[in-house]
């Protein structure tokens, strides 16, 4: 009996505390939160992304109000927001996710969380840069270049390294460069996916030849590690290290909060490109305002305004114009990497396991 | 009132009774003793309800009850540490069975004040959290809680055995008096002697699961059954063969030489019995002597026995330690027992000392 | 019913009789099985048995790396010289609060009693904000000894002292309340015989004191062995140990299988510190002799020179305790850009953090997401849970003991892996629960986190119901009151002050989880552990980070209040009825059982 009362009263106050917390926030949104499946009551749209920091999610959630969205954007890192899209696979919450590199989505869309959908501005966007497959379900947003950035206060362009792997050959960078300690984030992987790819070999473990391997190894020994909670900047300010690494749109904000200077290097093979990408999630009751969403937020003008707001490359083709000149120059100038997105797709979670078994020590 | 028939109570492997017959008369102060471990508590338990006997039956007031749940049996307990409640009020803790009952709140709090006059709490104590209680007034508020139900019968599991010697004389005589005043059938679970002699109508000694004897405290004292209730019961010296041999010898007894014998330290006297009686005397010497004011522990030997007896120190001389004196018994006074099933052995005609 | 469940102490046969415990053993077996072995057997299963056969990958993989077999290593080194060390400090501290006789004793117990009200992360960011390379006394140090290494507070050795600080609480709780517990007459006895203040201590106190001592040595060292939170922020590439692999492994899918296995390892470690503590258990505590104990009265240490010198270590301690805590609260007033950097001027500090938290409707809501899950999980599992320890404490056969033994699976496995093991089995229509699907629900963390509050709740009410004194029940079965009648009018109210102190500490310790609403969590309804993290990984960016200290300082409020309201009154309570010679009523400060069943592996710097 009593047994039962607390189970029901449990119940009644889950259902509350979702009522609440949904209705705190939004109150149109209450109804997603409870047990059963969104019900649509309201049109709030529920946005997943790791791509909110900085103001971003603040700035999106504000401009889409103004052009009648009402939108919740919810954060979390790129592995943490893959893993969630899959695991409610069957009882979605996202109407949409932005912010994910191809590496995430093509791993999310051979799950079957994502429904295929052609934006209205499909012709606007370079198709390479999104999803290869059949029924493309993921469209490119902004491109986002993975960069060794170095103080430039301390460090001359000449003096500068001219690669990843002057990092460790050099004498002059041992333990100054901070080297991650866990690969769960979209930059490191990517970081490794550009030094990996070069050394492909279809007899060497896991497709990569002892060279590469060896690259990786000598990464980890002769970097600074990362220091948790502590920003790189911070790390740079501080007079710690002297480079790292960083995603190109974060990097003149940062500047700011920390007061240092930062130049980046352009390898001759080019830097990895990630291109993030925006989804339809599979299953959402909401399709029709998602996709209208989907097409406002992709447009040129939006994308164009964003662009401007936070120093990004839009791959809108139109929106690029509207974007900081600086930043068009710096993606003009710079050399894409050539990566075997096939490739190391299909490797990284191995290429992951295997470094974090033997080689972060 | 009370009838246990051929109960066995069985704890897994372990029989802790294994056969037990009981009867117990209206009104009366029955008394389980015996040593601790004994069985005498898993008896009463098995009376409460608490414990489903492996077989037999249990009846009270002529219904079988055996297999009814203790609130059904119509008896009232007092648990060896009161088992108070200590969540609530003196008040609430008597009126708790009330309130199970679902009894009306004023009719509850008439019998409340009721029978908490009649154990003599007031009614401010009535009020006040348990743990404010002296122990002898948690006694009375465990008697109280038992009693206003008005069951027919009231057990007792050891309800004097956590305090001190003074406040349990004074706590004992207090017990006896509530019981002689409501009358009630009462059976008393103690491992203390002296508490059941001085309390009981009728006392039921244990050993092992298995009652020796049931008696009245004069009959379980002068003519224990069993060599067990002998020992366990009073102070006696046990008697060698040649010890009883020559008493025999002397007075013409037809006491058992081989028997286990033992007399009472009490019946043993260092002079001779006023009227002369039936009483022999043997020589022996004065082992040790004890001074306890009122009277002085002796031991004399003799023929291979240590006698231990007691002295009136009335202030006449007695003998000093080594002295030679006379050791005065009556045969009649010897208990035996046979020695492989520990049975008192039938008295034989007693007769005179001879002249 | 009443009667029936009373009698010959709880066979299978009396036990189905009643109708009432097989109604809660029904919703019993049903929770167990859709919560705690299916999920976990699903995840066992898809791990090992990939393809329906045994896989060795995870073991051939684990066993070849270095990494992983030195983390391995290193958890067990730190679990081994955690249980050291903690003894050592935490009975130092016991002894300096409760039995010397110390001045400034009750400041001394307030700085040592900060661990209660702040743990995991944060607590170790605390520690490195002093020592670390940039901490304020490192600078002091470096003016001093300016050839010293900056980074000298890292590793092993920060580690441990930062692992043994954190964990002391237990000896505060447990031990601080065995050693009241000790009959002050036999440590005059032993005086009268001429032993020393040193010798009392040794051969007599100490002993008395070891049933609990024992416990709270199995708690450190399982803290040790799954410790995430200071080997991640102080133990620097030389020192790493096992847990920050298992979560690392945990998100990704291709490498779920070393994660089960890693999470196997420590919980067959776990069963085994299990199963030597309830053999210990069972040997016996040792309760007080005589029937009127005398209440301790604290010793004064008669060498001057030995006097001193617990003082000048009692306070040197009582200032390792408070330094981080008083930084804290110093941070959480500084900007983003001064904690960063750890620069801090009296001018930079301000309460604009304090208003972004506390008016920014998107600040405070995390907060009131996890005060709102906490209090619901701990409702549900102290509520549930009271009946079912009760029957377990009443019934001892083998069902209840299987019973007993399943309800401890979360003990044995991270909660990271249980809250895979949910995501697995319930992320697609499944009749256990009613064909719903609860990924996506708010109800899930719900679940996961009343789950993992399980072990420690059952064990702490069973050993509180086990110190009710038996005959109450009897009294009030024998005056016809039933079987639940008895446990809501008699035995819930003994067992209350107990179950409001688990209570207390299952709310504290879940405000700011992580393992588990990190896979769980709605992502609507967040709660402040994900947020935090954010914060500290720096997403949020750095105004994230100052957010963080204000979270921390408004938990330390909370956590802190939550204490105070159960021990701190119920303490003064009890001064109030010293002379209750009624029934053993447990207190949750004075409780053996909460003396006794001490056994929590989650402790704070998990």
């Amino acid at each position: 009996m009593r047994k039962l009362q607390t189970l029901v009263a449990a119940a009644v106050a889950v259902i509350l505390l979702a009522g609440c917390g949904g209705g705190a926030a939004s109150p149109a949104a209450s109804g997603d939160a409870s047990t059963a499946p969104p019900a649509g009551s309201g049109e709030t749209l529920v946005v997943y992304t790791n791509s909110n920091g900085e103001g971003r999610g603040e700035w999106l959630t504000a401009k889409a109000a103004e052009a009648g969205f009402k939108i919740e954007v919810v954060g979390a890192g790129g592995a943490d927001a893959t893993n969630k899209l899959i695991a409610e696979k069957n009882n979605p919450i996202a109407d949409v996710a932005f912010g994910l590199n191809n590496m995430y989505f093509a791993q999310i869309k051979a799950e079957g969380a994502l429904e295929p959908y052609d934006p209205a501005w499909a012709g606007e966007v370079d198709t390479a840069l999104g999803d290869s497959g059949d029924g493309k379900a993921y469209w490119p947003l902004v491109k986002q270049a993975i960069l060794l950035g170095y103080n430039s206060d301390k460090i001359t362009a000449d003096a500068a390294p001219q690669d990843w792997t002057d990092l460790w050959t050099k004498e002059e960078f041992k333990d100054r460069y901070e080297r991650v300690t866990g690969l769960g984030t979209a930059t490191a992987q990517l970081v490794f996916a550009g030094i990996l790819t070069r050394y492909k070999d279809e007899s060497g473990d896991l497709g990569v030849s002892d060279e590469g391997w060896k690259q990786v190894e000598q990464y980890f020994q002769n970097g600074s590690p990362a220091v948790a909670k502590t920003d790189l900047f911070a790390r740079i300010a501080a007079g710690e290290v002297d480079l790292g690494q960083m995603p190109s749109s974060i990097i003149a904000e940062r500047e700011k909060s920390f007061k240092v200077n930062v130049e980046t290097v352009a390898p001759s093979v080019g830097v990895p490109l990630a291109v993030e990408q925006v989804a339809l999630v599979k299953g959402t009751d909401k399709k029709e305002q998602a996709q209208k969403f989907i097409d406002w937020f992709g447009s040129a003008d939006v994308q164009g305004a964003f662009a401007q707001q936070f120093n990004s490359m839009p791959v809108n083709k139109t929106a690029a114009t509207k974007a900081n000149p600086e930043v068009v120059e710096f993606f003009a100038d710079v050399k894409q990497q050539d990566i075997d997105w096939d490739f190391v797709q299909e490797n990284m979670g191995a290429w992951v396991e295997k470094i974090e078994l033997e080689y972060m020590t | 009132m009370i009838r246990l028939d051929n109960i066995e109570v069985s704890f897994g492997d372990f029989t802790a009774i294994p056969h037990l017959d009981l009867h117990v008369k209206p009104g009366e102060f029955f008394t389980l003793l015996g040593p601790s471990g004994c069985g005498k508590t898993t008896a009463l338990r098995t009376l409460a309800g608490f414990i489903e006997p492996s077989r037999g039956a249990v009846h009270v007031d002529g219904k079988n009850v055996t297999r009814l749940p203790s609130d059904k049996r119509q008896v009232g307990m007092v648990f060896q540490n009161y088992a108070l409640f200590p969540s609530m009020s003196v008040w609430e803790n008597i009126a708790f069975g009330l309130r199970v009952r679902k009894e009306k709140s004023a009719e509850s709090d008439r019998l409340v004040r009721d029978i908490a006059r009649r154990v003599e709490l007031s009614d401010e104590q009535l009020h006040k959290n348990v743990a404010e209680l002296s122990g002898g007034q948690q006694q009375r508020v465990a008697v109280a809680r038992a009693l206003v139900l008005r069951p027919k019968i009231l057990l007792l599991d050891e309800p004097l055995s956590n305090l001190d010697a003074k406040l349990r004389h004074q706590l004992r005589q207090q017990l006896k008096d509530l019981q002689s005043e409501f009358g009630i059938t009462t059976v008393y679970v103690t491992h203390d002697q002296d508490e059941a002699l001085a309390m009981s109508d009728r006392v039921a000694v244990f050993n092992k699961g298995v009652i020796e004897q049931v008696g009245t405290p004069q009959e379980i004292y002068d003519q224990a059954a069993t060599e067990f209730v002998c020992n366990f019961i009073g102070d006696s010296s046990p008697l060698t063969s040649e010890f009883v041999a020559e008493l025999n010898r002397l007075s013409g007894a037809g006491l058992s030489p081989g028997a286990n014998s033992y007399l009472r330290v009490e019946k043993a006297s260092l002079t001779p019995p006023l009227d002369g009686g039936r009483a022999v005397g043997l020589p022996g010497t004065v082992a040790s002597r004890t001074y306890h004011g009122l009277h002085s522990r002796y031991v004399v030997r003799s023929h291979g026995t240590d006698v231990r007896l007691l002295v009136l120190e009335d202030g006449n001389v007695q003998p000093e330690v080594g002295a030679e004196t006379t050791l005065y018994v009556q045969p009649g006074h010897v208990l035996q027992y046979h020695p492989g099933t520990g049975a008192a052995l039938a008295k034989q005609d007693q007769a005179v000392a001879l002249p | 019913m009443s009667g029936a469940a009373v009698r010959n102490g709880g066979s299978v046969r009396s036990m189905v009789r009643s109708p009432f415990v097989l109604m809660v053993g029904a919703v019993l077996t049903w929770f167990i099985a859709a919560f705690l072995v299916w999920p976990n057997l699903n995840v066992l299963i898809a791990t090992f048995f990939p393809d329906g056969s045994f896989s060795g990958r995870a073991a051939e993989k684990l066993f070849s790396s270095q990494r992983a077999m030195k983390s391995l290593g290193n958890s067990f080194l730190l679990a081994l010289a955690l249980s050291i060390t903690v003894n050592v400090v935490g009975i130092f501290i016991v002894l300096v609060t409760h039995y010397f006789k110390i001045r400034g004793s009750r400041i001394l117990f307030l700085g040592y009693a900060t661990t209660f009200i702040y743990g995991g992360i944060v607590l170790a960011a605390g520690y490195k904000f002093i020592y670390g390379d940039k901490g304020i006394v490192t600078s002091l140090l470096l003016t001093v000894f300016p050839g010293m290494d900056p980074a000298w507070f890292s590793g092993f050795f920060a580690v441990l002292v930062v692992m043994t600080f954190a964990t002391t609480t237990n000896h505060m709780l447990f031990v601080g309340n065995a050693l009241k517990g000790v009959d002050y007459q036999t440590i005059e006895a032993a005086r009268n015989l001429g032993a020393s203040t040193w010798t009392i201590l040794r051969r007599v106190v100490l002993p008395m004191l070891k049933p609990t001592l024992f416990a709270v040595t199995i708690l450190s060292f399982l803290t040790g062995l799954g410790a995430l939170s200071a080997p991640q922020v102080l133990g620097g590439r030389e020192f790493q140990t096992i847990t920050p692999m298992i979560l690392t492994f945990a998100n990704s899918p291709t490498s779920r299988d070393l994660a089960a296995l890693l999470a196997v390892i420590l919980g067959v470690s776990t069963i085994l510190m299990l199963a030597v503590m309830s053999r210990f258990e069972k040997r016996g505590t040792y309760y007080s002799l005589s029937k009127v104990s005398s209440a301790l009265q604290k010793q004064q240490i008669s060498s001057p020179v030995a006097n001193a010198a617990v003082h000048t270590v009692a306070y040197l301690l009582f200032a390792l305790y408070t330094l981080p805590v008083v930084l804290i609260v110093l941070y959480s007033f500084a900007d983003g850009a001064a904690i960063q950097t750890g620069q801090i001027s009296p001018g930079s500090l301000t309460l604009d953090n304090y208003v972004r938290v506390l008016t920014q409707e998107s600040g405070l809501r995390p907060f009131v997401i996890s005060v709102v899950y906490s209090a619901l999980a701990t409702v549900i599992a102290v509520g549930g849970l009271l009946l079912v320890a009760r029957l377990l404490q009443k019934y001892r056969n083998w069902v209840a003991s299987v019973f007993e033994y399943l309800l401890h699976i979360p003990w044995i496995l991270p909660s990271a892996l249980l809250a895979l093991g949910l995501i697995i089995s319930y992320d697609h229509p499944n009749p256990l629960v009613g064909g719903a699907v609860l990924t996506g629900t708010t109800v899930i963390l719900l679940i996961a986190f009343v789950t993992v509050k399980i072990p420690f709740t059952l064990r702490m009410l069973k050993a509180s119901f086990a110190s009710v004194n038996s005959s109450m029940e009897e009294a009030a079965a024998i005056m016809g009151a039933k079987t639940l009648y008895v446990f809501r009018r008699i035995l819930l109210p003994i067992v209350l002050p107990a179950a409001a102190a688990i209570a207390a500490l299952n709310f504290n310790s879940m405000l700011d989880d992580y393992d588990t609403a990190i896979f769980l969590a709605h992502p609507l309804v967040q709660p402040l552990g994900l947020v935090i993290k954010a914060n500290t990984d720096g997403a949020e960016g750095v105004e994230g980070v100052a957010n963080t200290f204000v979270y921390t300082v408004l938990l330390m409020v909370i956590t802190g209040l939550t204490m105070y309201l159960v021990y701190g009154r119920s303490s003064r309570r009890r001064a109030g009825r010293k002379n209750s010679a009624a029934g053993a009523s447990p207190d949750p400060a004075t409780s053996p059982a909460l003396v006794a069943a001490g056994t929590e592996p989650a402790a704070p710097v998990r």
